[in-house]
């Protein structure tokens, strides 16, 4: 939790060179490497409306627009606008016959309320509606007309874009048929013919272009009334930026045209790594669900290090540094302490190696994969980068490897820590483990700089992805992770 | 960082049979009505109105100093009615907050200074912010991060929230520790 309440103390890197903390990476199982949102790939799972918690259909989302039909929020501060029931008297309608004088029991109607703002639904003259959930008037958009016909435009032409290049392509491989046209003979097809003409291209698609008439810009522009500039306005008559723009197609001007704007959706996310293509979380479909089918998140697989406590970083002197290492996977790991620059080559970076061995083909080939949008790993070496570590303070690394056990959710109820009789580690508890270092700072940092230290740590990896059939894969790895700690900053 | 010890004098406290530690210096209207259970730390001057409906906390949650738990009412055309309040497990609540919801759900963190209005839901995994006012009949989805006046979805949560607030609540217990006696 205090991940989530204090300032980032523990960072690590990612593969890609992002410090993150350990809450926002993954682990992927497969290529054995962190990830983070930076770097994985990001996609759509359903749906869902946050208000109502109703799943929506993608096709059924996309139709409306991305937003809920029965959820509105206020157009004044954004809030979700509740329902609210009156009873109102039947109007008697005078030209009505004599049947209709019987039904005289009160009527319950209802209209959309704001809890935060007291706006509602009768400040803008919506009627109230008889039904307490839909039925509010949808407004018409004023230049729907023009966009349909922008749409219809260019689909027609991406649809002529597809047909031209499909006719290219099946004239690459056309075999020369036994008899040759006029057309052919004289280098004119039927398209160019056509074309010279000034007619349009395919008689399919044409209509829609052929009937498209271009925006045209005007230098006139309408004037201003008289008064513009000098009557007096209300502020509280204007609508702010933010209300406006909620309604991208009216863009009020004034608080007596807002209008209850439909919720937008909310979606549920899977994330995938971008160089093996397997998830890394995948979640329930249920929206109200928070469990995930899929979790391989960095906070379940890595040694996670916290900050007990240390001693204040002065130049040119040694301060103490209490750090809890705990292993939170099911198996025991054997853990190392490394300086950050010692990048201990894993069996992880060979297969990096390969990947590149493989990849400088022909570049038909890879314009090919380009066009297709294929999975391209090339992206992964763009941007790849190392941070910058910081050099002025360092950690005393000691020479020791140390087992972590594994974590055991009955250790709870077990006893006061274990202390140990070595030098570095101060105790030990179940899967947890409190390391005794020093920080040596560099005597020319200057005071109020912040401090920060760097240290890479070993560990063992028992992968439990079962073995897949077309790689023989071993099962315990050693991989290496650079973690930076912020130790504030330098004091006198 | 790592938790600290808080401190508190024993002869302050009651602890229950199932763990729970309530503070002497609590306002707890109606406790036949208020069901706590188990683990669960209600610290002093706070308030748990029990006399106006049910009032349900599940494990390992946190009331906070001066915090109110109120279950809402609603407003019928004959007059008012209350309803009960419901709490999961796991459910931290900050100093001075009032919560005024129809639902908190598992692993929640409610930072200090907040005002939940009346019937609100607040789903599992969520977290408000201190200093947040969330106005009445707010549904706040799981993942969602709320914060300001009136509460608004900033960010999402890691999705490791539950046993990140687990973890805290647990650890706040086992660091809440009477004063040794001299």
């Amino acid at each position: 939790m205090a991940y989530l309440t204090q300032p980032d103390f523990v960072r690590y890197v990612c593969s890609c060179g992002q410090l993150k903390p350990i809450t926002n990476l993954y682990f992927c199982r497969h290529c054995l490497k962190i990830r983070c949102g930076f770097c994985i790939c990001h996609e759509v799972d359903s749906h869902y409306c946050a208000n109502c918690l109703e799943n929506m259909p993608s096709s059924e989302a996309r139709l409306k627009k991305n937003r809920c039909s029965s959820c509105f929020d206020c157009p004044s501060c954004f809030h979700t606008l509740s329902t609210r029931a009156t009873f109102a008297q039947t109007r008697q309608d005078p030209a009505a016959g004599d049947a209709k004088v019987e039904n005289k029991q009160a009527k319950k109607m209802y209209y959309l309320s704001c809890f935060n703002c007291r706006w509602t639904s009768r400040d803008v003259g919506i009627p109230d509606q008889p039904v307490a959930s839909g039925g509010w008037p949808e407004r018409p958009n004023p230049f729907s007309a023009r966009i349909n016909q922008l749409l219809d435009y260019y689909k027609a032409i991406a649809q002529q874009e597809k047909q031209e290049k499909l006719d290219r392509e099946r004239k690459k491989f056309a075999i020369r048929g036994k008899y040759i046209t006029l057309t052919d003979k004289t280098g004119l097809t039927g398209a160019m013919a056509r074309n010279i003409a000034g007619l349009p291209s395919s008689e399919s698609s044409s209509s829609a272009i052929a009937n498209f008439v271009p925006s045209v810009a005007s230098a006139e522009v309408e004037e201003l009334p008289e008064d513009y500039h000098l009557r007096e306005i209300n502020l509280k008559q204007v609508t702010t930026m933010a209300q406006r723009l909620a309604s991208p197609e009216w863009q009020p001007a004034s608080v007596a045209r807002l209008h209850p704007v439909a919720r937008p959706l909310s979606v549920k996310r899977s994330q995938r790594c971008r160089a093996c293509d397997h998830n890394l979380t995948k979640p329930e479909y249920n929206p109200g669900s928070i469990k995930f089918k899929i979790e391989l998140l960095a906070f379940y697989h890595m040694p996670e290090v916290k900050i007990i406590s240390h001693e204040s970083v002065k130049p040119g002197q040694q301060s103490a540094l209490l750090l809890k290492v705990s292993n939170p996977t099911s198996h025991e790991m054997a853990l190392r302490l490394l300086p950050p620059d010692h990048q201990a080559e894993t069996e992880t970076d060979e297969t990096t190696e390969t990947h590149e061995k493989n990849e400088p083909k022909s570049i038909e080939k890879s314009l090919e994969k380009s066009l297709n949008l294929e999975k391209d790993t090339t992206w992964s070496k763009v941007i790849e980068r190392k941070p910058q570590m910081p050099a002025l303070s360092q950690i005393c690394i000691p020479e020791v490897t140390l087992t972590l056990a594994q974590r055991d959710d009955a250790a709870e109820y077990d006893d006061d820590p274990q202390h140990d009789t070595s030098d570095i580690i101060l105790w030990r508890k179940s899967n947890k483990l409190a390391l005794r270092l020093k920080v040596s700072t560099d005597p020319s940092a200057e005071v109020g700089q912040p401090a920060q230290v760097a240290l890479s740590l070993q560990y063992s990896y028992r992968n439990t992805v079962p073995p897949s059939a077309q790689s023989a894969q071993h099962r315990d790895h050693t991989l290496t992770t650079t973690v930076l700690l912020d130790l504030g900053t330098v004091c006198e | 960082m790592e938790l600290q010890d808080t401190y508190y004098n024993k002869s302050e406290y009651v602890e229950t049979a199932s763990g729970n530690k309530v503070s002497r210096q609590t306002v707890l209207c109606g406790s036949q009505n208020i069901v706590l259970h188990g683990k669960v730390i209600v610290q002093s001057d706070a308030i748990i109105r029990g006399d106006l409906a049910n009032v349900k906390t599940g494990r390992f949650c946190i009331i906070s100093k001066g915090s109110v738990i109120r279950p809402p009412f609603k407003k019928f055309s004959k007059g008012v009615a209350f309803f009960p309040l419901q709490m999961g497990d796991h459910v931290f609540v900050g100093e001075n907050t009032v919560v005024n919801a129809a639902v908190v759900g598992s692993y929640v963190y409610i930072g200090k200074n907040v005002v939940i209005g009346r019937r609100c839901v607040l789903k599992d995994c969520c977290m408000i912010e201190d200093n947040s006012v969330l106005p009445a009949e707010t549904v706040v989805p799981s993942f969602a991060r709320y914060s300001g006046n009136p509460a608004r979805l900033i960010t999402t949560l890691p999705e490791a929230m539950p046993d990140l607030m687990t973890e805290f609540t647990k650890s706040y217990y086992q660091h809440f520790l009477p004063t040794t006696v001299n």
